[in-house]
């Protein structure tokens, strides 16, 4: 009975905290799975429904999945966990349906691929009777899921723009590299234009680089080709961040700007960590929130506590100083 | 409907010149006219697949005068029942029979196509046409004188008032002629004019009542069909006199140049044995489908013989895996369908002429070491042109755009670039005119004069009776008899290749006919 | 007809260049910095992956077949290289003698992909199109296994050496636009001037014809895929050094983007046709196309795809349609 109560005050506090870091949030839950194995009555099943690992986020993303699963099976013998992985949002609604009709799940844990096109499916399943987490990309109907574990899009941006604003105080060109034309592409973009708004800092050009090395490399290229004077990048992914390190490596301007990318690779805050001039700070936005939210939905079955709600992980700034919390040279993003 | 003084021309080439035709209700009009003179060109022009380019098309009224024709093409002559029926079939080769009679113009129950209609009627007119084939067969399936019999079928579904025929018997056996025959017969009572395009001047003076002669491009005459013998149509279609169509070739040599025991090709060949001599020229009679060109394809490595199978090409037993094993050992196969299997049609002639010996490696110094030597292939085919008599409008046109009869010249100067000692030449003269069939027949005979051993399949009995030192019968697969002296005779070919007559020793089942 | 005739192949050979001529002043008069030698040479040496690829294409679809395969191919061989490179330090001193035997084992690796999708069609004989998808979907998967869906780098110690092959330049052309032109004109002798060559426009003209004339039509189409393996295998050894990595994204539509320039270049999909020197410039054309969007903010970023896709249209338009509107 204590052990339930202090499940519940440690839930509590996990939702009205801003977690700060993956690693917090982990030890948290993983401290609360551990101690309190065997407390699952009868066999649940958990799905898990996510993109497939098309490119470095999303290979992150199931390289931490398929690592939790492994953990929290090991540890919760009464649990199961399907994870299937999808090409595209109607695969992914297939997917959905296998899960409901094949495996009878209790809890889904989605990644959705798009927001709107799986909401339809995703509020399908809730209707069953199962227990719904989203993860990252929020359906377009509020009030499906039972909870809801997110990075915070628009703060990655505004945490890039302050650092930039901060660096460059004496004002600066700078160009910005996008990703794929999506919502979550607009909601960094956006808060990025809005926090430097009113700044002496000139935004030359923004195109879209697709969060590719290759495109990022391009169109970083073209960008150098077109302006003589650049003082910062905003690539807003570390994909795309490698790209444009090659292209002003061969440009041999490495010494007039600095880049800041976007996610937390290994690659990128390994050189933050060694306190690489060209990438001086990284912005985080972790593929690991998908551990948070099956560590979440297995705390409902085996404590039984009541968990629901938003659970927003912060987008904070990875510098030479902290650099080493983020770093995790086993995934493979 | 007429023509008034009607012109085409290609760029500046003018390939009809003033051309006055005048075509009336169930008659039938045969245009004659070598390879090249146009022909072709003026039934386009008639049935609006080209476009005229001085002078005027007439179509005439009800009341017997005729009136110029505005804007033509192929929908307004098909809406006035003017219906061109192709060397080249029109054919949609996924589409059954009877979908392709009803093609544009199908039946419907409502909103539904009839599909049970349009085969019940589509089985009535093949069978008008004393075709036996199923409507509901793919025309893909079909034997090449089946598809011509569903492509007048379809005209005749849409009752065409004026019926254009482009060679229809190239492909047919003369059985099947006759039926095509009795059948312009009917469409003629029907008040149907039909404008006749053959080589086969037999057939012309039997079923033409008149005769337009084409030379070049320009009309010679028209004439009415009983004042022209075969002679005639022969002279004034080639402007000079033709001297003995079929050339004398000199006694074969003893030496045995291919000897075949046993060659069995599965379901369509069963043990065929024959010897060929030096300087020989073994013609090859049977129906269609009977067995010649699968024997030879297999003979040259195309197709897979039975193991039982023992070929020896000059005393020494060979098997060839492919038909470059053939080439490399002087064996050549001249194919029987030019356009789908022997030239390239939108290619250059010079390709054309050097494909078969570019890798022949015992050819390799002459024109292609590691790389093409172009200046000596040009010149080997600048040679072959003019031993071959192959005449260009534009050497660099293609040889889809040469006449039937420079084709087939220039096929021949294809194989022959490969100096092969045997050659096995498959319907050498198909929708050829009478004067590029002359060449041709010297070509060989002058082949088998210096030493070449000729393989010569036909349908066309003159051809092989004219040619052949011997011939060789087959009947569904089998060989039914060689005959030799004079017992090469029309009617006794007939009987072996109908199966009625077999020689002994050649076969021994003789259960059943060939129809 | 036949001085039409003349006419219409002269407009198909220079089609492709009038393009290409247009869009190079289109973009000067975008920007200035497009004549800079830097964005020129940018342009040459990104052109030459796709290029490449394309020459290779050329031969698959003059002989009648068609190459789906090659963008997942050139991911699989670029990891397959940094997987070689990366084991290889250690056992081999010198860093220049891994990059070579990961050289060979590329060209290996692509003249056995090239050989499998040959087999295939022409002994199971399945179509092309069926068996490139398919060997597309196995390379795709085995790119992203091998880098555990993430992205495989190349170590340092050799990566630094390996990236001057991309970086590096020789009388101020950078090396990919060398390799480039060197295959370019191997590409033009082989398919204008060998028998070979010539076989493989037989082939794609009428394959039965192609038969009968003593062509070993198995033979020569699979040689066509093995050569599409070993083009994708060079552009991927200069791919390689860019970056220094590959992922599941690594290549995604080279596939469709090599056909393009087959076709902006004037040579015919169906096959009997085919022109290096038009893939070459085919090529030039994708790469300006992006590099101009990308020198100007004229046109928004939602619009790129638009425009590149008329522009591809217009230049084989250009190619195609007025040769037909002059016949008329």
């Amino acid at each position: 009975m204590a052990q339930k109560q202090a499940v519940r005050a440690l839930v509590n506090h996990m939702k009205t905290s801003r977690l700060r870091t993956r690693s917090q949030l982990l030890a948290l839950t993983l401290g609360l799975i551990i101690l309190g194995v065997g407390s699952v009555a009868n066999a649940q099943t958990i799905g898990v429904s996510i993109p497939a690992a098309t490119h470095g986020w999303a290979g992150g993303l199931n390289f931490h999945a398929e690592a939790t699963k492994q953990r929290l099976e090991a540890a919760n013998p009464g649990l199961r966990i399907v994870l299937l992985t999808a090409n595209s949002a109607s695969e992914q609604a297939n997917d959905l349906e296998d899960l409901l009709a094949i495996h009878h799940i209790d809890a889904l844990v989605v990644l959705p691929f798009e927001s709107a096109p799986l909401t339809g499916p995703v509020r399908n399943v809730k209707r069953q009777g199962v227990f719904v987490t989203v993860v990252d990309r929020g359906l377009s109907e509020a009030g499906i899921e039972d909870v809801y574990v997110a990075g915070n899009n628009a703060e990655m941006g505004r945490v890039s723009a302050q650092y930039i604003k901060q660096s460059l105080s004496d004002g600066g060109d700078i160009v910005v590299l996008r990703g794929i034309p999506t919502v979550i592409d607009e909601q960094r973009f956006d808060a990025f234009m809005a926090e430097l708004e009113g700044s002496n800092i000139k935004v030359l050009d923004n195109k879209y680089a697709n969060w590719n090395r290759d495109d990022g490399f391009t169109v970083m290229q073209d960008f150098l080709a077109r302006f003589p004077k650049i003082d910062a990048v905003w690539a807003q992914d570390d994909d795309i961040a490698i790209g444009v390190i090659q292209a002003v490596r061969q440009a041999r301007r490495q010494d007039e700007l600095f880049i800041v990318g976007g996610g937390g690779m290994k690659e990128i805050v390994k050189r933050v960590m060694d306190g690489d001039r060209l990438t001086p700070v990284d912005v985080l936005y972790p593929p690991s929130m998908i551990a948070t939210a099956m560590e979440l939905t297995a705390l409902k079955f085996l404590f039984n506590v009541p968990i629901s709600g938003r659970y927003i992980l912060g987008s904070p700034l990875i510098t030479q100083e902290n650099a080493a919390e983020y770093y995790f040279p086993d995934s493979p993003f | 409907m007429s023509t008034h003084r009607v012109s085409k021309s290609f760029g500046h080439v003018e390939v009809l010149t003033h051309i006055d035709l005048e075509i009336h209700t169930g008659e039938v009009l045969a245009i004659l006219g070598e390879n090249g003179a146009g022909k072709s060109t003026l039934v386009k022009l008639l049935a609006g697949y080209e476009e005229v380019s001085a002078g005027e098309l007439r179509l005439a009224t009800a009341d017997g005068s005729t009136v110029p024709v505005a804007s033509w093409n192929i929908e307004v002559a098909e809406q006035h029942g003017i219906v061109l029926i192709h060397q080249e079939f029109n054919l949609a080769e996924q589409l059954s029979a009877a979908e392709n009679i009803f093609l544009g113009n199908e039946l419907k129950r409502g909103l539904f196509l009839d599909q049970e209609r349009m085969l019940r009627l589509a089985r009535k007119y093949l069978l008008a046409l004393n075709c036996q084939v199923d409507p509901a067969t793919p025309v893909s399936e079909l034997a090449v004188a089946d598809k011509q019999m569903v492509e007048i079928a379809k005209a005749y579904a849409r009752n065409s008032k004026l019926l254009i025929l482009d060679e229809p018997t190239a492909v047919l056996t003369s059985k099947e002629s006759e039926v095509l025959f009795r059948l312009i017969e009917r469409l003629k009572q029907q008040a149907v004019a039909i404008i006749y395009i053959s080589h086969k001047l037999e057939e012309i003076e039997r079923i033409a009542d008149r005769i337009t002669i084409l030379r070049d491009g320009e009309m010679v005459g028209c004439y009415p069909a009983s004042s022209l013998s075969t002679d005639d149509m022969a002279r004034l279609m080639v402007g000079r006199e033709l001297s003995n169509l079929f050339p004398n070739i000199p006694a074969p040599l003893d030496e045995i140049a291919l000897r075949v025991v046993n060659a069995s090709v599965p379901g369509l060949v069963q043990a065929a044995s024959f010897e060929l001599r030096r300087g020989e020229v073994l013609g090859f009679a049977g129906l269609v489908g009977s067995g010649r060109t699968a024997l030879m394809e297999a003979i040259v490595g195309l197709r897979k013989l039975t193991a039982s199978a023992q070929i020896e090409v000059a005393g020494k037993a060979v098997s060839y895996p492919n038909l470059a094993a053939a080439r490399d050992d002087g064996v050549a196969y001249l194919t029987k369908d030019r356009k789908a299997s022997g030239l390239l049609l939108n290619l250059n002639l010079v390709f054309n002429f050097s494909l078969l010996s570019l890798s022949a490696l015992f050819l390799q110094r002459k024109y292609a070491g590691l790389l093409i030597d172009q200046k000596k292939e040009q010149r080997a085919f600048e040679q072959a042109i003019k031993t071959f008599d192959i005449r260009l409008k534009d050497s660099a046109i293609t040889a889809g755009d040469l006449s039937g009869g420079n084709q087939q010249k220039l096929l021949l100067a294809k194989i022959m670039a490969v100096a092969p000692r045997i050659i096995i030449i498959d319907e050498p003269t198909r929708g050829i005119d009478i004067g590029t069939k002359s060449q041709i027949y010297h070509f060989i005979a002058e082949l088998a004069a210096n030493g070449h051993s000729i393989i010569l399949i036909s349908s066309d009995m003159m051809e092989i009776i004219g040619l052949s030192h011997r011939v060789a019968v087959m009947c569904r697969g089998e060989l039914t008899g060689i005959l030799v002296d004079d017992e090469i005779e029309e009617h006794e070919i007939m009987r072996y290749a109908t199966g009625l007559k077999r020689q002994p020793g050649k076969n021994n089942s003789e259960d059943q006919l060939c129809a | 007809m036949p001085e039409k005739f003349g006419f219409k192949l002269d407009l198909k050979t220079t089609g492709p260049f009038l393009a290409l001529i247009t869009l190079i002043i289109i973009g000067m008069l975008v920007n200035d910095a497009f004549l800079s030698t830097g964005n020129l040479s940018n342009i040459l040496a990104r052109s030459s992956f796709i290029g490449i690829v394309a020459i290779g294409a050329t031969f698959v679809i003059t002989a009648g077949g068609i190459d789906l395969s090659v963008g997942a191919m050139a991911a699989f061989i670029s990891g397959c290289m940094i997987i070689i490179m990366n084991s290889l330090i250690g056992t081999i001193e010198s860093s220049v003698a891994i990059i070579l035997l990961a050289i060979i084992a590329s060209a290996g690796i692509g003249a056995l992909a090239g050989l499998i999708n040959g087999i295939l069609t022409t002994k199971a004989k399945i179509e092309a199109f069926i068996v490139t998808l398919g060997t597309m979907g196995v390379y795709r998967s085995l790119i992203t296994y091998m880098a555990d869906g993430g992205t495989l780098s190349l170590d340092f110690s050799i990566g630094d050496i390996y990236s001057e092959v991309y970086y590096g330049d020789l009388l101020g052309l950078p090396y990919p636009a060398w390799v480039f032109l060197g295959v370019a004109i191997i590409g033009y002798v082989l398919l204008n001037k060998t028998v070979f060559g010539r076989h493989c426009l037989a082939i794609g003209s009428n394959e039965k014809v192609a038969l009968y004339s003593a062509i070993h039509v198995d033979r020569v189409k699979t040689m066509t895929y093995m050569l599409q393996g070993m083009c994708v295998a060079i552009a991927t050894i200069i791919y390689v050094p860019r970056l220094g990595s590959a992922s599941g994204q690594t290549g995604i539509l080279w596939e469709l983007e090599a056909i393009a320039a087959v076709i902006i270049g004037g040579t015919v999909l169906r096959g009997g046709y085919g022109r290096i020197w038009g893939t070459v410039v085919g090529a030039l054309i994708l790469t300006l196309i992006g590099n101009i969007l990308n020198l100007t903010d004229a046109i928004s970023n939602y619009l790129n795809g638009a425009v590149q896709g008329i522009i591809v249209i217009a230049a084989v338009y250009l190619q195609r349609g007025a040769w037909r509107r002059n016949k008329q």
